[in-house]
């Protein structure tokens, strides 16, 4: 479904993505892992069209995608989430999933200025079925902004799955939440998120990459250091060595 | 009424589009010093058009507001790239352009004996529309009223549509709303044609209300006022930008103590406005707390 062929990118002179290969087929969970500024949320980025990249080919379904504008790539059929947590707080909860369906072939452009109203109650019960199943259906009034972190990143869940990706990149998803919470929004992804498409993790929670994911990647400067099973990869001496230091502590 | 009183209104009216388009380019995040521009642009259109082609005023009206809608969308496309304050600066520089051409700007035919039409800096006289069909003051004050409630109206359907949204979307971030698969530059052109296009109405309105247009009206003070009447009475709802022109205009023009130093005591009003309130009086939460309230009490009484 996704293939990244010799994915090139840098900042400056500085190299954040060198020949990066990656493939991602229907039904995958690819887990992306790495220290910090190994160019994780860079390939992201570059996928999903913020950054032009310096050389290499993205194609989605055959379609190359890497000149594409963002806009054009997310409708077809990639949704994503933020590490650094993106909601429009002035909005309250339901208003943030609502504004995800804007772009949807299910929403005609007539329906951009004047709602109809027997096709808004269908979108509505759209978002309150996914509010339901993120846990914030009682809080779907409330300005995203007074959310809890753990409840704004659900949010974000919750905002990526009204659009029904085929491909879904999360950046991050358990980001600054504690064990227990992780462990809440594992489960979450396991249920709610993955059935029925593929999904790329970026994560630094192990426990939780190799709970989720058929596959891991380990990226390392910028360049893929490994990639297999996770039990494999985490035993990887070259793994160990670049992202987990000499303390080892790998939880598998 | 007494006519002071009917100018004080009729003005309140006028500069209420103005600020509404100003306000609208807040939602989507810009702040455009240059509003004033297309109100210029419309202004004498529409008095080109009533009172040297003798056209009907509501053609006129319509003919200035879509001229002043193609102005800002054109502008739109080629600033909106720019980001903040360099947006800011584009606005600023195009509006000066454009009142620095009314100063330069001949264009006259004889009628009746008597040279009418834009005369440069001298301005352009004469724009009689009102006189001449019979219109009393107190009359076209009603008019502009009709069509401030009608433009405020499509405003609050606007604010519950999804395209609403969308404007409100690219406020809080462009780069998450183009990740709604949303493409952000057309939106941003379309907000800035709509602007442009409410603009131009109270243009419209403005040049048969006065009956006397100079380049220097539209200046950079107007373009002020208009924005900051928004950034005042809130960004949470349409009527935001009207509590400001009411504020400004009514409040402190009714205050005949503060006469000569209206300038100073608004300027102090929108300093700590700003600082305590920095996204105006009526802001989202405001309107957000209000509309669960109403919501409570209405459930509560069914």
């Amino acid at each position: 479904m996704l293939r990244v062929e010799g994915l090139s990118h840098h900042f400056d002179g500085v190299e954040a993505l060198v020949e990066l290969n990656l493939q991602v087929a229907e039904g995958d969970v690819v887990g992306l892992i790495g220290p910090n500024g190994s160019g994780k949320t860079t390939l992201l980025n570059v996928i999903t069209g913020v950054y032009k990249p310096a050389s290499g080919r993205i194609r989605f379904h055959d379609r190359e995608i890497s000149g594409l504008e963002p806009h054009e790539i997310i409708t077809l059929g990639i949704a994503r989430t933020f590490q650094n947590l993106r909601i429009y707080k002035r909005m309250t909860v339901s208003d943030n999933v609502w504004v995800a369906q804007h772009s949807l072939p299910g929403v005609s452009l007539r329906e951009l200025f004047l709602a109809r109203p027997d096709k808004e109650r269908r979108h509505r019960e759209e978002i309150e079925r996914l509010l339901e199943l993120v846990g914030l259906a009682e809080r779907r009034d409330t300005l995203a902004q007074n959310l809890t972190l753990q409840d704004q990143r659900r949010l974000e869940l919750a905002r990526a799955l009204v659009r029904s990706p085929e491909l879904l990149l999360l950046d991050e998803p358990a980001g600054g939440m504690t064990p227990v919470e992780t462990e809440e929004m594992a489960a979450l992804i396991r249920d709610v998120a993955l059935p029925g498409r593929a999904c790329v993790i970026i994560e630094h929670k192990m426990d939780m990459i190799s709970a989720l994911c058929s596959r891991i990647c380990v990226l390392n400067f910028g360049r893929k250091i490994a990639e297999g099973r996770p039990d494999d990869v985490l035993k990887h001496p070259r793994v160990l060595d670049a992202y987990l230091g000499h303390e080892r502590m790998v939880h598998a | 009424m007494d006519d002071y009183v009917v100018s004080i209104f009729s003005n309140i009216g006028m500069i209420s589009f103005l600020a509404l388009s100003a306000y609208l380019l807040l939602l989507t995040g810009e702040i455009s010093f240059g509003q004033q521009a297309f109100f210029a642009i419309s202004a004498y259109l529409s008095g080109i058009a009533t009172a040297m082609w003798g056209w009907p005023l509501w053609s006129g009206l319509l003919l200035g507001a879509l001229a002043a809608a193609t102005a800002a969308s054109v502008i739109g496309f080629l600033t909106l790239r720019l980001r903040g304050l360099y947006f800011s600066i584009a606005t600023l520089a195009f509006a000066e352009m454009v009142r620095l051409l009314f100063v330069i700007f001949h264009y006259q035919v004889v009628i009746d004996g008597e040279p009418v039409g834009p005369d440069g800096a001298e301005g352009f006289r004469d724009i009689r529309w009102v006189f001449e069909n019979n219109v009393s003051v107190t009359e076209y004050m009603v008019i502009i009223y009709i069509v401030l409630f009608i433009v405020l109206v499509l405003f609050f359907l606007l604010e519950r549509s999804r395209l609403g949204s969308i404007f409100r979307m690219l406020g809080e971030d462009t780069l998450l709303t183009e990740m709604q698969g949303l493409n952000v530059i057309r939106f941003k052109v379309l907000a800035s044609g709509i602007a442009g296009f409410i603009a131009g109405i109270g243009g419209g309105f403005y040049a048969h209300f006065a009956t006397y247009l100079e380049p220097q009206i539209f200046n950079v003070m107007l373009g002020v006022h208009g924005l900051l009447y928004g950034l005042i009475g809130g960004l949470g709802t349409a009527l935001g930008p009207l509590i400001g022109v009411g504020l400004d205009i009514g409040l402190l023009e009714a205050i005949r103590a503060i006469q000569g130093y209206r300038m100073i005591v608004f300027g102090g009003l929108v300093a700590v406005l700003l600082i305590f309130m920095p996204r105006g009086i009526l802001d989202e939460e405001r309107i957000h707390w209000i509309r669960l309230t109403w919501r409570r009490w209405r459930d509560a009484a069914r």
